[in-house]
Parts: structure tokens; sequence; C-alpha cells
């Protein structure tokens, strides 16, 4: 799903499968009903030490009445203090989105939820299984949608090593043709300099290899110099060409 | 410019975007201050223009993931509707909730309209074949009734008031519900309530017993059907939004709808509670039957006094003033 952002950026979100959802939907469901069950015990066990049948009766009523709460609002109140995490998102690593890709407010959440009425009978299920981003019923009605978070991709991770330059001492004279390789090409050369603990021997041959490929794609001509460069010179320099060439 | 180059010059503002983003984990800033507040947006800005750069410069690498999976974390914490305020709720009830009972007046008459069909359908198969009656209406309701009435246990009455509230708020968010598939479990819904309603009254005024039932039913029930009416017209509304989306994608009709419909369901499924309790302590008790009649009256008069003329704007007194002005020589 993409979204677009006030200065005009567009996210990209995952949306969650039926799969994870389900799997949250019972973990949420087994809390709800601890809960319930909880509330029930209390309630009975009150009933059992009070001293008049009337107050027994109170006790019972306020806890079943409790247990309907929380069967009633146990996602609506969870969803709305967590930001659209449930216990059971959470721990599949979902949340709940509004469908312009801001957090959903009261109403939406209160939507979603009562609709699950309706989509716990299976017919949810059965909708978010033809349903492109896996949306139910109630997601339907509330204008929402619930995706997938990447919280584990840290800059830490994705900052990779600087590359390896070990043949030219700057980017050297510019290469004919370099206006032809892209950003496939450029990732690629990234991809090799950034490689750690190659032997000699391998890394020259791979720079062959690579060399020979970018000089056709560069369509150098069979007596161009550059031709003649030892392989891993060309492979830094095109490196260092590319990325300072202007945007 | 070279990835690393980018990187460098900018992770400092993306940690701290990161690390705001962990503090305000809750799903709000709330926690925030308004300096912080202020930089937060601009660590966003400054975020997804970064993230749009290195759509540009550095696709497919794991820089452009990351940019992505942070924008879209901090986005939703600043992109966000209004909050539900505990202390708006007193509004919401002495205005916002006739309001939106009066905005959507034929979908609550459409609601009554199906109660009362069933109603009449129950009457008539009751008057109509007495060889069903037995099948429709319980023979034990007759022996009730000939004992005078329903004897109430006192006792159990806190027992039996949350297992009655329990059960009619559950059938009224049906009701809301229901109207995503269209309304028609919503229809079900308020045509079997009145065809239960209509075969017990018809057997009972076959055999005579008018005002023993009525003097059970009354005291709650104006309350309570007047709430499944209204849960059952939000329904409705639904489903008609689906079925007649207008310039509307049925989609985003059904989701507008259902956004004006929520909060009046929801605000109807908790009346229930008061006639619930009037279910479990008033009317099977032994209080004459006038009184019970009495009660069930005021609750009605109270109930509709305030779906109808609480929260209207006062009456404007500048078009009078518009009008003189215009009398006036020029």
């Amino acid at each position: 799903m993409r979204v677009g952002t006030a200065d005009n950026v567009s996210l990209g979100y995952t949306t969650a499968g039926v799969g994870s959802r389900t799997v949250a939907q019972l973990i949420d469901n087994l809390l709800a009903g601890l809960l319930m069950l909880i509330a029930l015990a209390g309630g009975l066990a009150v009933a059992r030490a009070a001293a008049s049948a009337q107050g027994a009766a109170w006790a019972v009523g306020a806890a079943v009445a409790f247990a309907f709460l929380v069967y009633v609002a146990y996602f609506f109140v969870a969803e709305l203090v967590s930001g659209g995490r449930t216990p059971g998102k959470s721990a599949m690593g979902l949340r709940v989105l509004g469908v312009d890709g801001g957090a959903p407010d009261a109403a939406a959440i209160a939507v979603r939820n009562l609709v699950r009425l309706v989509d716990v009978t299976g017919i949810g299920l059965f909708i978010m299984f033809f349903h492109p981003q896996s949306r139910r019923l109630g997601d339907l009605a509330g204008g929402t949608v619930v995706v997938r978070e990447r919280a584990t991709l840290r800059l830490a991770s994705v900052a990779a090593p600087p590359p390896i330059i070990v043949r030219t001492p700057d980017a050297g004279p510019a290469v004919e043709g370099i206006e032809r390789l892209g950003a496939a090409e450029e990732n690629a050369l990234r991809a090799f300099l950034t490689r750690q603990g190659l032997t000699q021997d391998t890394r020259a041959r791979l720079a062959a290899q690579l060399a020979a490929r970018l000089c056709d794609r560069m369509q150098l001509p069979p007596s161009a110099p550059e031709r003649m460069w030892p392989p891993e010179l060309l492979v830094e320099r095109l490196y260092l060409q590319l990325e300072n060439r202007p945007r | 410019m070279s990835l690393e180059h980018f990187i460098a010059q900018r992770q400092a503002r993306w940690t701290e975007l990161e690390a705001a983003v962990r503090r305000a984990r809750r799903g709000r800033l709330r926690g925030l201050g308004a300096d912080d507040m202020q930089r937060f947006g601009v660590l966003l800005r400054h975020a997804s223009s970064d993230l749009a750069i290195a759509r540009r410069d550095h696709p497919d690498t794991e820089v452009t993931e990351y940019l992505n999976a942070l924008c879209a974390r901090a986005h939703p914490l600043l992109y966000r509707g209004e909050p539900l305020r505990i202390g708006a709720l007193p509004r919401f009830y002495a205005t916002g909730l006739p309001r939106a009972f009066r905005a959507a007046w034929p979908y609550m008459l459409a609601g009554l309209a199906l109660l009362a069909l069933g109603f009449i359908a129950g009457w008539l198969a009751v008057d109509l074949r007495p060889d069903l009656r037995a099948a429709l209406v319980p023979a034990s309701l007759f022996d009730q009734m000939a004992r005078g009435h329903i004897q109430g246990n006192v006792p159990d009455a806190p027992i039996a008031a949350s297992f009655i509230i329990q059960n009619n708020i559950r059938v009224a968010l049906i009701c809301f519900a229901g109207g995503v598939l269209i309304g028609v479990p919503t229809a079900l819904v308020l045509l079997s309530n009145g065809w239960m309603l209509g075969t017990v009254a018809a057997a009972v005024h076959i055999g005579g017993y008018d005002l023993q039932f009525w003097s059970l039913i009354v005291p709650h029930g104006v309350i309570e059907l007047s709430d499944i009416v209204i849960a059952g017209g939000t329904g409705l509304m639904l489903g008609d939004a689906i079925l007649r989306p207008g310039s509307l994608r049925r989609g985003d009709a059904l989701a507008a709808a259902a956004r004006r419909a929520v909060s009046l369901a929801t605000g109807a499924a908790t009346l229930l509670v008061v006639a619930g309790t009037l279910e479990a302590f008033v009317s099977p008790s032994g209080l004459p039957e006038a009184a019970k009649l009495a009660i069930g009256a005021c609750a009605g008069a109270l109930l509709y006094t305030w779906l109808i003329a609480s929260g209207r704007a006062p009456a404007r007194r500048h078009t009078l003033a518009f009008d003189g002005a215009q009398s006036a020589p020029a």
C-alpha cells in the first residue's frame, strides 16, 4: 500500500496477511478470555463470601457486567490506548492504520471492532482472503488497514562499510561512455567494492569479469585505452566517477 | 553524492527521529514538549525528503528501505484524528446524540416501520391461524398471566439486569454491524423482535390479560424498543450507503456512513443499561399496574423530549436585523 505524505513523498507499507492477523486475533482472544474468567471467578468468590443473598446477587451481576464489558470493549480500548497495536498485534508486529496513513481515530476503531461481530462468523476471513490488502469488513467500514511494521531495520546494519579502494588515488581521467551506466551498475560496483575478505586472486578475477561486462555496457571500442587498464583499477575509477557525477 | 556521504551527512537527524519515535511508542506524542513536538515535525519532513532523494539516487538499497520504514512509523504519530476525550462525553449526550438522531430520521422511521411490520405480521398470524397459536406462544406464559404477574425474584434482580443488559446491547450492536451486509441481519432482527412481541400480544389479547401483559412490557419496553429501532436505523444507514453510494465509491460511502452512524449506535446501546435496569427491577415488581404504566410513559416522554428537543440551535436574531436593514431607505 502506498500513502502520500503532505510533502508529496509516497511511503510504502506492507499490508499484513491473513495468517499473521489470525494468530494475532487468537492471542488477543486468549487474553480477553482470561480477563473475563478472572472477573467471573472473582465475582463468584465474592458472592460465596457475601453475607446476604442480595449481596451475592450484586457481586455476580457486577462480574457478569464486567465480563461483558471486556467482551465488547477489549479490542476498542486496546487499539485506542496502544495506537492500533493490541497485545496480539504487537506480538506479531502488526498495527492498525487509517487508509490515509494516519493513525485511526476513535470512531474508526469503534466501527472496525463493532463490525468484528459480523466478521467473526467467518465472513471476515473469506473477504480478507480475496481482498488485495487483506482487509475485512470492519476495515472496509472503518477505513482502516492492518500493516506490518519493520522495526528491526537499524541504521547501523544499513550503513554499508566503506568501499575498499586500493589501486587508484583518485577518480582518474573521465571514461568515455560512462553515461550509459545507471543505478543498477552503480549498485553492482558498490556491492563488489564493499565486499570484505576477498583474496587477491579472487578479487582480480571478479574484477576482470565485472570490467569486461561494464566495458561492453559502455560500448567502448576494442581499441579503447580503458580496456588496457588493470580491471581492478578500471572498476575502482568507474565507481568513484559514478559516485561523484552531478545529478 | 556517494551513498556513504549521503548517510554520513544525515544520519544524526535520522537517529534523532528514531529515538523520538521510540519514545512515542505508546502511539502518541503526548509526552513531548512544545519544542520537541516542533522538532519532531522538522525531523520527519527532513527524513521524508531524504527518502525522496534516496529513492532517486540509491534505489534498491537498504538505506531507502530503512528511511521508508522510519517515515512509515513516524507518519501516523503526527497525522491523526481528534483524540477521544472523556470530558467530551456529557456534551455528546446533551447535543451530539440527539442531533445525530434527528439527522438520521428517515432511517429511524424505516427501522420503526420494520419493527411495526413484524409486530402486525405476528399479531395477524396468531389471530388468523388459531391452530398455530400453541406453536407460536409458549403455554407457560398464560399460566403466569393467570397468576397476575410474573413473580419477580427480588434478590436475583441484579443478575437478571446484567444478563438482560448484555443481551440487549449485543442485539443493538449486531443491528449496527449487520449494516455491512447491506442491512439484511439488521432488518431480520427488527422484524423478529416485532414478530415476537406481536404474537405474544395477540395471544394475550385473546386471553384477556392485556393490562397485566402491557404493565410487564411498557416500563422498560419504551426505551428498549426505541433503542433497538435507533440501532437498527444505523444499520440501515450503512446498508443504504452500500446500495446507493451516490457519487462515492461503495467502500468510501460505507466508511463515511459508518463514521456518522457509530456514535449514534453506541450512544443508543448505552441507554439499554437504563432499560435493562427497569426490566429487572420495575417490570416484574409488585407495583400496581397503573404505576408501572406511568413509569413507562414517563421514561418515554423523557427519552423523546431529549431526542427531539435537545441540542437545537437557538433562534437566530440577526435575520430580523437583516430584514430591517433591507427595508431601510437607501
